[in-house]
């Protein structure tokens, strides 16, 4: 087991040595700036201008088609002001949250389960996959029935050990547990890929050291494959939490049928209108761009303290 | 796991709970292919219907009828397998430089990288859509192809791998044969993240396969479109729309997808913690 | 290599520093519009009847070559996209009545109507419709597709079981007010156990806004939300929910169609369109339902328009177009391919309309939208509609799906509308 520790995190100075006699700066980095720019020259071209436009719309009041009206700071004075944006800040993470933990463990599961297995592997892995290619309208309309309240299988379940009906659309907390399994369902598969991705860059011979050294499965699991496993652990939750914090789609197409008035309403009490959905209904329902972009940046914001928050929680015990 | 093979009832007990995870992934879809094959009165008829019906065909035909089908399939192939080379090429070079070599200015540049990772760029459409029309590409599959050919996500995700994947001592000796930075990614890396690469093709192919938002926007004629947006177009208001027929449309949108994912995965379990590596 | 919280924020200030540099240029050079023979009509799918689009890309393919183009997705948010970015709009743009308030205050994208000669048809349209196609300014911008006169769809075995009026002229003449309606809405809930008048209070709320003559912001940005008609409706829904006339059901979900297949709720306040709905949605009624007035007086939901846009490069021919797609005739056949009520009063007499529908136990449906549609008050539709009606709108919901207390959501919407009310600017 000694030679875990040292794999874990691999020295990243490799090619160029600090031994060898340094050349001037871009002379002898060139290569490399070259091979890392096309990213960022796409972004300067097609990113930058549109977020640029966006700082700048927020700072204005515009309806989308008059002309703009200069508003200093008021948007984002009254960002901060705005209870409806930070409820929906309250939804996103709680949606986030009960969404991410079930989904992970669960695809981490998967992932060891499935590089085990030996037979019908293919099976799985395609069967798994499907969750994230299915039709949205379809998934839609499936967990309307599942959560629905007198004909739903979660009810119905509920029923036979003897629990009350719960009108899970209906009440705040059922919208988000009902968003929040919707998405749990549709991503763990796929990250279940992503972790088999990274299962298999573990080398057997450590699992045959492992077992040498008298190791059980979960000893094995704890002591070899998750620290192997840590770099794409904290690619999956940082994407979770990127793309997470993001999300709309789950909460639009669940809850569309109970907004008459707007698909980005998110049910009754608002409970499952997320960030996006905020900044969509401020947009495209009010017409108020200006706002909207306000919101965008908060988004912004927001996103990027909890990836920060993530990302020190996983390299920190990585460090250890 | 090594302690498996010994234990013949723990094998069983694994695939009970494979099974059990593989019908609850499997049976939305079951749904799809079944509503595919009713009419929409049938699709929110109570109890639901379980088994396939005899409509699919109507369905199929009503389905040409409306869309240009394979002609926006061809649209959304050329975008998605232009998209998927050039994403794979752009990003696992950047990665590779990320994850293996020292530079003035490299964790700056990540933290740019992340950073823009986490913009919401997609909530500035008027900006974007302006810009390509400046260039004269909307309405061509250019406009949506150029800007997609690198992302943070796939250079991210490409570190991380190449990070454990990438065995520093095969770089070294690679540099000790005299294999410069283009012989080190192209015969050194490339090989040994195949199952990395494979990963980001398949989920780039279906990121732009399903792409939606943009091309709706930037397509603006309606004979050169991509499949989902000509898909979009199927959808009524005023509850008229026709579930069969839209289900239909998206399960035959889904063939690609699942050939590419089939080809894909192989390669993600390719055996190669064998040798391939040292 | 550590990613460090200093340098994500350096590089987010970067990022920034070099966005507030970035601007949108304007002042494009690319094509605007279409060239040629060309002329492209934007609509979404059930926005016009096919037979119609047919028929006048083959009436006027001499002279034009007639694109029709329907846009999925969000429509408004696409044409504003388009519009704001100045390239490739549509010759012909199909607008829905819901989002008229956004486009009125830009009427400038639009080519007025007035001066292509649209008065002279006039007298041939539902006043109220066609003053909702007009800005402040006097400037026509839509020539009007559609209406959606509001009528009340009821079970016929369902009422007659409950000892209700239960022929369309009698539950007309009987529940012809709010408070009658509930009465019978009371009297069906003791006859026909676990049954409800309605699905949801909005429904009541809604309707009772619609069927006045003012919203929530008045002419001059002054917020009116407050005021009594406002306050009325409000009334009326919350007694709707305290007399337990409503459901807690959720409209569209499978709870709620079987709870209407099961006649447990044998009543909705529907638009015309609505008949669609019930048709697709639950063809297992077929021939239970009829449709008759609403209480107290018919109230409008949704209806669109066709518009010219500053992009279009030979408006006279377009205007010819349009005109004689929405004409009395064609209007007909946009009703039998898409269920579109015609605002063309003398559709009505066409045979088209005249068809008795098995659904509705053959019942001539147009003898109850007909005269509806004619009465129908025009209210003032301002841009700030949306965002100043939604707390009340989730409010009022709120009471009636959550069991909020009404004094506690109303003093909630009022507080929510007056912050929001300041931040457009709108006088409180």
């Amino acid at each position: 087991m000694a030679t875990v520790p040292a794999l874990q995190e691999p020295p990243a100075v490799v090619a160029d040595a600090p031994a060898a006699q340094p050349k001037k700066g871009f002379r002898k980095y060139w290569h490399l700036y070259v091979a890392i720019s096309p990213f960022y020259l796409l972004f300067l071209c097609f990113g930058l201008i549109p977020v640029g436009f966006s700082l700048y719309l927020s700072f204005h009041r515009w309806d989308g088609l008059g002309s703009m009206e200069w508003a200093g700071l008021s948007q984002y004075q009254y960002l901060l002001s705005d209870s409806d944006f930070w409820a929906s800040i309250g939804n996103t993470l709680i949606i986030w949250a009960l969404a991410t933990f079930p989904m992970i463990f669960l695809a981490m599961l998967t992932a060891v389960m499935l590089n085990s297995a030996v037979r019908f592997k293919n099976v799985y892995r395609f069967a798994y996959f499907l969750p994230n290619v299915t039709s949205v309208v379809a998934i839609a309309i499936i967990f309307g029935s599942v959560f629905s309240t007198n004909f739903g299988l979660v009810n119905a379940l509920l029923q036979a050990v003897g629990i009350d009906q719960v009108a899970w659309l209906n009440t705040p907390w059922g919208i988000k547990v009902a968003i929040a399994t919707l998405m749990t369902w549709q991503w763990t598969g796929y990250n279940a890929i992503i972790f088999l991705a990274g299962l298999q860059t573990i080398p057997s011979e450590l699992y045959e050291a492992a077992r040498v050294d008298g190791a059980g499965p979960v000893q094995t699991f704890f002591r070899v494959t998750l620290p192997l496993l840590r770099p794409t652990l904290l690619f999956v939750l940082v994407v979770s939490t990127v793309t997470g914090l993001q999300s709309f789609t789950e909460a639009q197409v669940l809850l569309q049928n109970t907004s008459n008035d707007s698909t980005f309403s998110g049910g009754p009490d608002h409970a499952g209108r997320t960030m996006v959905l905020y900044f969509f209904q401020q947009t495209f329902d009010n017409n108020d761009f200006g706002y909207g972009a306000a919101v965008a940046w908060g988004i912004f914001l927001v996103v990027v303290l909890f990836s920060i928050i993530n990302w020190r929680l996983v390299k920190r015990r990585g460090e250890e | 796991m090594a302690s498996i093979k010994g234990s013949r009832r723990r094998g069983v007990a694994l695939h009970a709970v494979l099974v059990i995870g593989l019908l609850l992934s499997a049976f939305p879809f079951y749904w799809a292919v079944i509503m595919s094959t009713h009419t929409s009165s049938e699709i929110f008829s109570y109890p639901p219907k379980l088994l396939p019906g005899s409509h699919f065909l109507q369905n199929v035909r009503s389905l040409f009828d409306n869309i240009g089908f394979f002609g926006s399939m061809f649209n959304s192939l050329l975008v998605a397998v232009s998209v998927t080379f050039l994403v794979l090429f752009f990003d696992s070079l950047a990665a590779f430089v990320f994850a293996k070599f020292e530079f003035p200015g490299r964790g700056l540049l990540f933290a740019l990288l992340m950073a823009i990772f986490m913009v919401p760029t997609q909530l500035a459409i008027i900006p974007q859509f302006v810009i390509m029309a400046k260039i004269g590409w909307i309405g061509s599959m250019t406009a949506l192809i150029v800007p997609a050919a690198a992302n943070a996500f796939g250079i991210f995700w490409m570190r991380q791998y190449m990070r454990s994947a990438i065995h520093d001592e095969l770089l070294d000796a690679s540099k000790l044969d005299g294999a410069n930075f283009l012989r080190q990614y192209w015969h050194v890396a490339l090989p040994v993240v195949r199952p990395g690469l494979a990963f980001l093709g398949i989920f780039t192919f279906m990121g732009q396969w399903n792409d939606y938002a943009w091309p709706l926007i930037a397509l603006t004629n309606p004979d050169n479109v991509t499949l989902q947006v000509a898909l979009s177009q199927l959808n009524g208001v005023h509850g008229t729309t026709d579930y069969g027929m839209v289900m239909t449309g998206a399960l035959l949108a889904l063939i690609p997808l699942l050939i590419v994912f089939a080809v894909g995965a192989k390669q993600i379990i390719a055996d190669l913690g064998k040798g391939a590596i040292r | 290599m550590r990613l460090s919280r200093r340098s994500l924020l350096r590089a987010g200030l970067a990022g920034t520093a070099a966005t507030a540099l970035g601007g949108l240029a304007s002042g494009c050079a690319v094509p605007t519009g279409s060239t040629g023979r060309n002329m492209v009509l934007w609509y979404w799918d059930g926005g016009l009847g096919d037979t119609v689009v047919k028929k006048a890309k083959a009436r006027y393919g001499g002279s034009v070559n007639l694109r029709a183009i329907k846009i999925g997705g969000y429509y408004r948010s696409k044409l504003i996209t388009t519009m704001a970015g100045q390239a490739h709009l549509p010759d012909i743009a199909g607008l829905k009545g819901e989002d008229m308030a956004s486009y009125l205050p830009n009427a400038d994208q639009f080519v007025d109507l007035r001066t292509l000669g649209a008065e002279k048809y006039k007298s041939q349209y539902l006043p109220w419709k066609w003053d909702q196609g007009i800005a402040d300014d006097g400037t026509m911008i839509g020539f009007p597709i559609d209406c959606g006169p509001v009528a009340h769809y009821y079970q016929f075995e369902v009422f007659r079981k409950a000892g209700l009026p239960y022929e369309p002229a009698d539950v007309a003449k009987e529940l012809n007010t709010w408070e009658k309606f509930f009465a019978a809405g009371e009297q069906l809930r003791k006859r026909i156990p676990g049954s409800s008048l309605l699905t949801d209070v909005t429904s009541v709320f809604e309707n009772a806004v619609q069927q006045g003559s003012k919203r929530y912001v008045d002419k001059d940005r002054n917020f009116i939300g407050d005021q009594e008609h406002v306050r009325q409706a409000w009334a009326l829904a919350v007694e709707a929910k305290r007399r337990r006339l409503v459901s807690n059901l959720v409209t569209g979900t499978p709870d709620q169609i079987s709870a209407v297949e099961d006649g447990k709720l044998p009543s909705q306040l529907g638009a015309s369109w609505a008949a669609y709905d019930i048709k697709n949605g639950m063809p297992k009624t077929k021939g239970k339902w009829r449709v008759t007035d609403m209480p107290v007086r018919p109230a409008n939901n949704g209806g669109s328009f066709l518009s010219i846009t500053k992009a279009c490069r030979e408006p006279e021919r377009a205007f010819e177009i349009i005109a004689w797609m929405l004409n009395a005739a064609n209007q007909a056949s946009g009703y039998v391919d898409a269920g579109l009520f015609p605002s063309t009063p003398a559709s009505y007499e066409l045979k088209q309309l005249r068809e008795p529908d098995p659904f509705f136990g053959g019942q001539v449906t147009t003898d109850v939208f007909g005269p509806a549609a004619q009465k129908i008050v025009v209210a003032y539709n301002s841009p700030y509609d949306v965002a100043l009606g939604q707390p009340i709108k989730d409010e009022i919901k709120n009471v009636g799906v959550l069991g909020k207390d009404p004094e506690k959501a109303w003093s909630d919407a009022m507080s929510k509308c007056r912050r929001i009310a300041k931040h457009l600017g709108v006088s409180y």
